[in-house]
């Protein structure tokens, strides 16, 4: 037996609260007799006491049950007729890797699958379905329940957040399409409502928690060689918290704070002069609802020096940028450019050029030319005046934009969403954006040849900018189910993934998707090996403590196979009102009769 | 006109009665009951030797005949009857209420009242309270029982009841010795009426008792639960849980206390008799009364 509207069953609770009436003192009566002579036993309870001996005649045993009955029937307790093709679906979010008691929330979730899989016919079918990276089945054929538990085992959450599924429609659609006699979500996330043939199982309790929200690992200026971590750490809980902090370079440990996080709220930490290790990992050592979120790794930027390719149809411009300490630089004409092997660069500069495609590396564009997909440019204005600029913005930081007068320059219309940097009286100079978390900057005039300090304002901007791309390729953020990117690889190339699989890569693939799992990731092709730290990065999946609830209504289930139910409530309540009318009759006034009010006899 | 129920009818079944004593009394005048004297009535008494003067009407001739002695016999006096009917006019005697209960009391004393004034006879009605209730005088003839009535439905029942003071205060007064008649519930302890009833034979008065309840104080009709009895008489408060078994016992105790009170009349060689109210008047009057010896 089930209950579709199992929240009425706490109504059980409040039964006690009917032996209320009953333990109350009742106010008693008075009775004028002609002569106490033969009443010589005087009463045996205490005066003061407002509740008296609980006396419990027949009609409390009735009214219990038909409170029983009343309550049992707001359950809606149906009986399963056996479903012949069910489908099951994880919740295999990150949240669900959170503790409830000894067990993850997932473990649950394969426990009470199990359950319905055991109570299934040997001749029924069931298909299981994970709901990220993206709502799929997990084996195309249909499974019978003793495959199916089995492969129930094998499943396990990843590090990703909540899919953007809307499941009341989503798993309607199953049904209808699938012709499923009953689809089982079981996730960390309440439901609103149930119907016969979606049933939405929650599994775990809301609870604190607490996560590494940011970290990054950064050189602290263009030319130092020193490293600086910073750190980001959200307190989900409604109280403050004393956390310790841990850094790790490799196995070892640099560096730990303590650190006091407000309720709801974040606190920051920086580690300066970090020695350099490949890669890095913070952790927090509460032992809270979720580990995953505990800890997160960062890798350091690519190299001491800003490594820049350049691409311009005029590379003698470009040539002075050596003149800058930290920067090395490669130049090579636009028609080399989809030959030439990218990866290590920390900054692609088009002068007068652009790529086919936006460039998985970060990227300058210095008067691009008209075709390129970021910007429309205008018509030359020369000696443009410099009229607003973004402040304050690392770019624009100590630029005198008085003496700021480039020779010409061709204003910009963004054609992706950005911020205009520079803006003149005839549109935007300079545009910045990002996509994938690349940074992007367009240019609408010429900063080249970099002439240090015979022209300081544009040198404090190139080196400003400079800068800017810098910091950026050092605090690149990968999240988990986001690709990974790199170069083309035309050699056989590996890719280590945080659980230690070993993964073949196709010649020429220059991304990876499957980034599930948080961790490390490295990339091998011959000799050269490049480290990727992907972190759980969603703030709403490690805040454990109001999940969103799902809403399936019963207007879904409409077009539904209900026949594997039968409900029984409707005579729950038929006997319910046939034992009211037996009270009624019993006990015509059982208020005024639980309270003691029932009319005096006649004195 | 007499209220109900003094029908004529009911007054003529009361005439064909007469109340039956045990005791031999001096009354005033002739009437119809012995009197320890010797006097002119037809009931033989006794032999007394013959001297002069004696009326030779009297000379039992046989006797002489046999033994050649002279003997005169003596008859004894037939004399009237004096009657006290003491009614409890206490504040239990109104519960549940004076209809039921004291109204009933007191339709029994006019009737006895009656059945006394039917023989010419002379009845005396009192009333037992803490008022002081002045006794009503002397009563005799039929038509007098309109003043008996009156004097009974004028009282209004009320306040504690002492039996042995309240008697003792009444028969301080007592001249004459006769029958005497109380009618109560007896909702008092055995000592109280014990008292009272010694009293009474003290006096040598010719005892005949009368207990009356209602229905109500037999099968008290209490809800279940806590109660709290107030005494009618003296305000009192108890409290009491009230339920199948209380009531139980409540009725062994009433039937124990009864008991007691027919135990010692029996002992005391009084007529007793008990009155639930809730029973016909005239079938108690003519059926029980007649069955314990109260009329001949």
């Amino acid at each position: 037996m089930e209950f579709l509207n199992p929240t009425a069953l706490y109504g059980f609770l409040a039964l006690p609260l009917l032996l209320i009436p009953y333990l109350i003192r009742r106010k008693p009566q008075r009775v004028i007799f002609s002569s106490l002579l033969l009443f010589s036993v005087p009463e045996k309870r205490a005066g003061g006491r407002p509740w008296g001996r609980l006396r419990l005649p027949p009609i409390f045993f009735l009214q219990l049950l038909l409170l029983t009955l009343v309550i049992a029937a707001l359950a809606e307790p149906v009986f399963s007729v056996r479903t012949s093709r069910i489908a099951i679906v994880f919740d295999n979010s990150a949240s669900m890797q959170a503790l409830f008691g000894q067990q993850t929330r997932f473990a649950l979730a394969q426990e009470k699958a199990r359950g319905l899989l055991s109570d299934l016919g040997p001749a029924a079918t069931a298909d299981l379905y994970l709901t990220v990276p993206r709502l799929e089945k997990v084996r195309a054929a249909s499974l019978g329940p003793v495959e199916a538990a089995g492969i129930v085992g094998t499943l396990t959450p990843y590090d990703l957040p909540d899919a953007p599924i809307d499941y009341q429609v989503v798993l309607s659609q199953m049904v209808r399409e699938q012709k499923y006699d009953r689809v089982y979500l079981i996730t960390d996330h309440p439901a609103v409502g149930q119907t016969d043939a979606l049933r939405v199982l929650t599994v775990g309790q809301p609870r604190d928690n607490f996560a590494v929200s940011a970290f990054n690992i950064s050189h602290s200026s263009l030319v130092g060689s020193r490293l600086e971590g910073t750190a980001e750490i959200a307190n989900f809980s409604a109280k403050d918290e004393r956390i310790k902090v841990v850094l790790r370079g490799g196995s070892a440990v640099l560096s730990s704070r303590d650190l006091v996080v407000e309720a709801g709220k974040t606190a920051a930490a920086i580690f300066s002069g970090l020695p350099n290790h490949p890669y890095y990992e913070l952790e927090i050592d509460n032992r809270d609802g979720l580990p995953v979120d505990n800890r997160r790794f960062a890798v350091p930027p690519a190299g001491q020096n800003l490594r820049i390719l350049g691409i311009s149809p005029r590379p003698q411009a470009l040539n002075s940028l050596r003149a800058i300490p930290g920067v090395s630089l490669d130049l090579i004409a636009p028609q080399e450019y989809d030959k030439a092997d990218r990866s290590g660069y920390s900054l692609e500069i088009f002068h007068y050029s652009t790529p086919a495609v936006p460039p998985a590396n970060p990227a300058l564009f210095v008067l691009p030319p008209d075709n390129n997909p970021l910007a429309e440019l205008a018509k030359p204005v020369s000696r443009p005046i410099v009229s607003s600029w973004r402040e304050p913005h690392p770019i624009t930081r100590y630029v005198n934009f008085a003496l700021f007068r480039p020779a010409f320059s061709r204003p910009l219309k963004p054609r992706l969403s950005g911020e205009a940097i520079i803006e003149s009286p005839s549109g935007p100079l300079a545009l910045a954006t990002e996509r994938q978390g690349v940074r992007y900057l367009v240019l609408g005039f010429e900063i080249f040849p970099y002439l240090g300090r015979e022209n300081l304002p544009v040198s404090v901007f190139t080196l400003n900018l400079l800068d800017w791309f810098f910091h950026g390729s050092g605090a690149e953020r990968r999240a988990t189910g986001a690709p990974l990117i790199f170069s083309a690889a035309p050699q056989e190339s590996f890719l280590l993934t945080p659980r230690g699989d070993k993964i073949a890569l196709d010649r020429g693939a220059n991304s990876f998707p499957a980034t599930y799992f948080q961790g490390l990731y490295q990339f091998q092709r011959g000799s050269h090996r490049e480290l990727f730290a992907v972190n759980l990065d969603h703030k709403n999946e490690s805040d454990l403590r109001q999940p969103t609830p799902i809403a399936i209504r019963e207007a879904s289930s409409a077009a539904v196979n209900v026949s594997a139910l039968f409900s029984i409530w409707p005579y729950l309540l038929l006997i319910s009102l046939v034992l009211l009318f037996v009270e009624w009759f019993v006990n015509p006034h059982p208020i005024r009769s639980a309270f003691g009010l029932r009319s005096p006899p006649a004195t | 006109m007499l209220p109900e129920p003094f029908t004529s009818e009911y007054l003529s079944q009361l005439e064909t009665l007469r109340l039956r004593t045990r005791k031999e009394f001096l009354g005033s005048q002739t009437g119809s009951y012995s009197s320890p004297r010797r006097g002119t009535s037809l009931e033989f008494a006794d032999y007394r030797r013959y001297s002069p003067g004696d009326d030779l009407r009297y000379l039992d001739w046989g006797i002489y005949a046999r033994t050649d002695r002279l003997y005169v016999k003596l008859f004894r006096e037939e004399v009237d009857l004096f009657a006290y009917i003491f009614v409890d006019a206490s504040a239990s005697m109104a519960f549940p209420s004076p209809r039921e209960k004291f109204l009933p009391a007191s339709h029994i004393a006019a009737s006895l009242a009656y059945v006394v004034l039917a023989n010419h006879d002379h009845v005396k009605l009192h009333l037992l309270g803490n008022s002081n209730h002045a006794p009503s005088p002397f009563y005799r003839g039929r038509r007098r029982i309109t003043d008996c009535i009156h004097f009974m439905t004028s009282a209004n029942p009320e306040g504690p009841l002492e039996l042995a003071p309240a008697l003792a205060e009444y028969l301080r007064m007592l001249r004459r010795p006769g029958k005497a008649i109380l009618i109560s519930d007896f909702l008092m302890p055995p000592s109280s009426y014990q008292q009272g009833l010694n009293l009474l034979r003290g006096f040598n008065l010719d005892i005949a008792v009368i207990q009356v309840l209602t229905r109500q104080e037999v099968d008290p009709p209490f809800p279940n639960g806590g109660l709290r009895l107030v005494d009618s008489e003296t305000n009192a408060e108890i409290g009491f849980q009230w339920d199948a078994a209380a009531q139980q016992d409540y009725k062994s105790r009433l039937a124990q206390h009864n008991s007691e009170i027919r135990s010692f009349c029996h002992q005391s060689g009084i007529h007793y008799s008990l009155y639930v109210t809730d029973r016909e008047l005239d079938d108690f009057v003519f059926a029980t009364l007649p069955a314990i010896g109260l009329f001949k």
